[in-house]
């Protein structure tokens, strides 16, 4: 069966040729999006590892105060925030807060010639597990014992960062560089993607602000957990009390969820946008099947009474009109899945094989189930053909 | 002739309506997809308000400092190094300097919120632009240097925290706790102008920032008005001399200074590419986007000649009998290549229609701030030559096929499939 079928289309190879790069263009429509779409639902399920809600960043803005009075002003704002009602707690950051455009990343590695990984470099003080509900797994946060300037500066790590660089061993206590500094783990946290939810999950590492830390790192982002309810009320007299208390000193407050809003919707637009030229390429293309195969059928009248006068059922004649186009759908599967292994072969973009992998799979059942259902009415039609008829028109 | 090929179009068209309804949806929804695209770069980068005149400005809004030891700084200018180097320029008729990107202010309104896009800006900004004012003016030179606490609102803003737009000019807006004087309302706009962009627009001199600072590096640029669209090559290789001639700052690690008048286009291309040099770009861009756009047509013209092959075989008696009578070939591909553009044309106006709808929503949607999305008579060119191409593009093998059918096969019917 599968033999004649392949002979049938040989036989009309050169019309059939069109179809089949229109099969092949069809599938790698489905594959690029389906691997898209699947490597972002993939990043959406991995635990985001923080509680965002009631949770401010707060930057601030020195205008002209000289450098050397700006680490005053801002322990002074420090106190003030920390005795404001409503104010739970607050904690210094670089500029990469969560759901930011911004990135700090670095080779993380445990001594010349080992294994590295890629990751985000944090940067926050003894506060952070607080105000975002981080959970640590080994070992103990950032604390006072800290303060004393080492040879080897503390660090903390994510679990994930954890497996990449020691394998199963516990890390605390061990040395690790990042880009070229040494440093100590005294912690291992659970995972935390400041990336957002879509972001791709990787290694990353906390560095340690200190209170008494006067370099100009970390100066100006704030973390705030404030009491649920809080709102315009709360940020009015912090923006106040800050104008205060240093001179041209402003500053602007959005809460984690705006800011993660924002991302989300920024990075949700070009496959949201990627999403609907598919849907309507793939109308399209099943259309024109659709359309193309009617024409077909209305052409093989006589062959189709011819084998029914010999004795086929109408089911045969329908097996026989959803067999080719499948056999056809199948040789531009074939020709597309060879450009599609590409992509994992080669490591394109970075994406782990399984997301292409599930995409292939994906796109090949939707494929299928395309051809086989723009075969079905016109197979219909097709079994519909009264041999006296069909053979009457010759 | 041209009418009587035209009738037989209309005729083949009526007489398989199903086939009619796949081309017109295939045809319209691609030129829809395309001409969305197409109105949203024209929106971005073509004469609109604020740049109406858009083909006489140049912006300079990034400086590069190349390390000789292979590092490299990217960022806006500093305020004081365009006042050095570009406010000089004698080419141009008139330069402005303002902050690159948009801050934030903060108004309060009852117990409500109001984050407002701010931009600080000289006098010459509001000459060197066409903004649309609906009452007032804006700030003038005399106040920018006296740093008087005035600002110029849109419609929107005014709504927002006045709750009207009329009779606004001279009442206050307190911002971070500072009364500043409405003197203009002007109309919104859209975010997608990324260099002009703001909610409100306050003098420069009045922001907290040290406008001395001798860093070449900080958050300025500069919008240059060039006398005439023909000046903008001596307006750039002025500043290109000028910038040969500026010091590295600092003398310990040696490199050097890149910073380029670039046009609209050009400016925001080389917000993706930091190296892309004086041009932004602007050429590996436009041939990115002209491949993804082949390719994007690829399959509906596939599609379209697979019908059309279907279709022209149905036709075969009659395509026999012409041949038959002495039409050439040449005449035979001609009068098919004539039915598809017909065709395509038709498609083309369904899909002026529903990108024209398309744009509406997305306008409604206000999925971007204060976008006015709409069709104009750049986008119907493009949407004229965009039909014609994807009629030829998918009417030549069809119509190259059907001049190949021998008459006498024609004729018994017989089709070459």
């Amino acid at each position: 069966m599968i033999h004649h079928l392949i002979t049938l289309m040989w036989n009309r190879k050169r019309a059939s040729a069109l179809l089949i790069t229109e099969m092949v263009l069809a599938f790698f429509v489905l594959f690029a999006v389906s691997s898209l779409g699947i490597y972002l639902q993939r990043n959406y399920q991995a635990p985001l590892g923080f509680a965002y809600e009631n949770v401010w960043e707060l930057s601030l803005n020195a205008g002209s105060q000289p450098r050397a009075a700006q680490f005053g002003t801002l322990v002074q704002v420090l106190q003030r925030l920390r005795n404001t009602p409503g104010v739970v707690s607050v904690t210094r950051t670089k500029a990469n807060t969560p759901f930011t455009f911004n990135n700090n990343t670095a080779d993380l590695d445990t001594g010349k010639g080992t294994k590295k990984a890629y990751g985000d470099i944090y940067t926050a003080g003894p506060e952070l597990p607080q105000v975002i509900d981080l959970p640590l797994v080994a070992g103990r946060w950032f604390d006072s014992r800290d303060d004393v300037v080492g040879a080897r500066p503390p660090v903390v790590i994510t679990e994930m960062t954890q497996t990449v660089l020691f394998g199963g061993h516990s890390a605390l206590g061990k040395f690790m560089r990042v880009g070229n500094d040494e440093f100590r783990v005294v912690g291992v946290s659970g995972p935390y993607r400041a990336g957002g939810e879509l972001s791709d999950p990787q290694p990353a590492a906390f560095r340690y602000v200190s209170p008494q830390d006067t370099t100009a790192q970390a100066l100006f982002n704030l973390l705030v957990r404030v009491q649920p309810g809080a709102g315009a009320v709360l940020e009015k007299r912090i923006n106040e009390a800050i104008r205060m208390l240093g001179v041209g000193w402003t500053s602007s407050i959005t809460t984690l969820a705006e800011n993660r809003h924002t991302k989300l919707k920024q990075l949700l637009t070009l496959p949201a946008l990627l999403g609907v030229v598919c849907l309507f390429l793939i109308v399209n293309v099943m259309l024109g099947l659709f359309g193309v195969l009617w024409l077909n059928i209305n052409q093989r009248r006589g062959e189709l009474g011819v084998r029914r006068a010999m004795g086929a059922t109408s089911g045969a004649i329908s097996r026989q009109i959803v067999g080719e186009i499948l056999t056809l759908t199948s040789f531009g599967l074939l020709l597309g899945l060879i450009l599609a292994v590409q992509f994992p072969l080669i490591g394109v973009f970075d994406v782990p094989a399984g997301v292409y992998g599930t995409a292939m799979l994906l796109a090949t059942g939707v494929l299928y189930a395309l051809a086989a259902g723009c075969a079905l009415y016109p197979s219909w039609l097709a079994a519909r053909i009264q041999p006296a008829v069909a053979l009457r028109e010759e | 002739m041209l009418l009587s090929y035209l009738k037989i179009a209309w005729k083949v068209l009526l007489r398989r309506k199903f086939f009619t309804f796949i081309s017109l949806f295939g045809i319209s929804f691609t030129l829809m997809i395309l001409l969305v695209v197409y109105a949203m770069f024209d929106y971005t980068v073509g004469p609109h308000r604020p740049e109406l005149r858009v083909d006489r400005l140049l912006f300079i809004n990034r400086i590069q400092l190349l390390y000789n030891y292979g590092g490299q700084g990217n960022s806006s200018l500093g305020y004081a190094f365009l006042e050095r180097y570009a406010r000089p320029l004698r080419t141009p008729e008139k330069v402005s300097l303002s902050t690159a990107n948009w801050g934030t202010m903060v108004a309060y309104v009852g117990q409500q919120v109001l984050k407002l896009d701010s931009k600080a800006t000289d006098a010459e900004f509001w000459q060197v632009l066409d903004f649309d004012f609906v009452a007032g003016r804006p700030y003038n030179a005399a106040e920018v240097r006296a740093a008087a606490h005035v600002v110029v609102i849109t419609e929107t803003t005014s709504r927002r925290y006045f709750g009207t737009t009329a009779g606004v000019t001279g009442r206050d807006l307190v911002l971070e706790a500072v009364p500043y004087r409405v003197v203009g309302v002007v109309r919104d706009v859209p975010i997608a102008r990324i260099n002009t962009y703001a909610e409100l627009w306050t003098p420069v001199t009045t922001s907290t920032d040290n406008l001395r600072d001798p860093n070449y590096q900080g958050h300025y640029q500069a919008i240059v008005l060039a006398r005439s669209a023909a000046d903008v090559p001596q307006v750039k290789d002025e500043f290109q001399q000028v910038i040969g001639r500026v010091p590295f700052p600092d003398p310990k690690l040696p490199g050097t200074v890149h910073s380029f008048a670039q046009t609209q286009l050009a400016s925001l291309t080389a917000r993706f590419d930091t190296d892309a040099g004086a041009e932004g770009g602007v050429g590996r861009f436009a041939s990115v986007l002209l491949g993804l756009g082949l390719l994007f047509m690829l399959l509906p013209a596939l599609n379209l000649v697979n019908i059309n092959v279907s279709r022209t075989l149905e036709r075969s008696a009659e395509i026999g009998v012409r041949k038959a009578f002495g039409a050439t070939a040449g005449r035979l591909v001609g009068q098919f290549l004539l039915e598809n553009i017909f065709l395509t044309l038709l498609g083309g106006a369904l899909g002026l229609g529903l990108a024209a709808g398309a744009l509406t929503l997305l306008n409604e949607s206000h999925f971007l701030p204060y976008s006015t999305y709409a069709l104009n008579w750049r986008v119907f060119g493009v949407a004229l030559g965009v039909v014609v191409f994807f009629g030829l593009l998918s009417g030549a093998y069809p119509a190259y096929k059907m001049s190949k059918l021998p008459a006498v096969k024609a004729l018994k019917g017989e089709n070459a499939a």
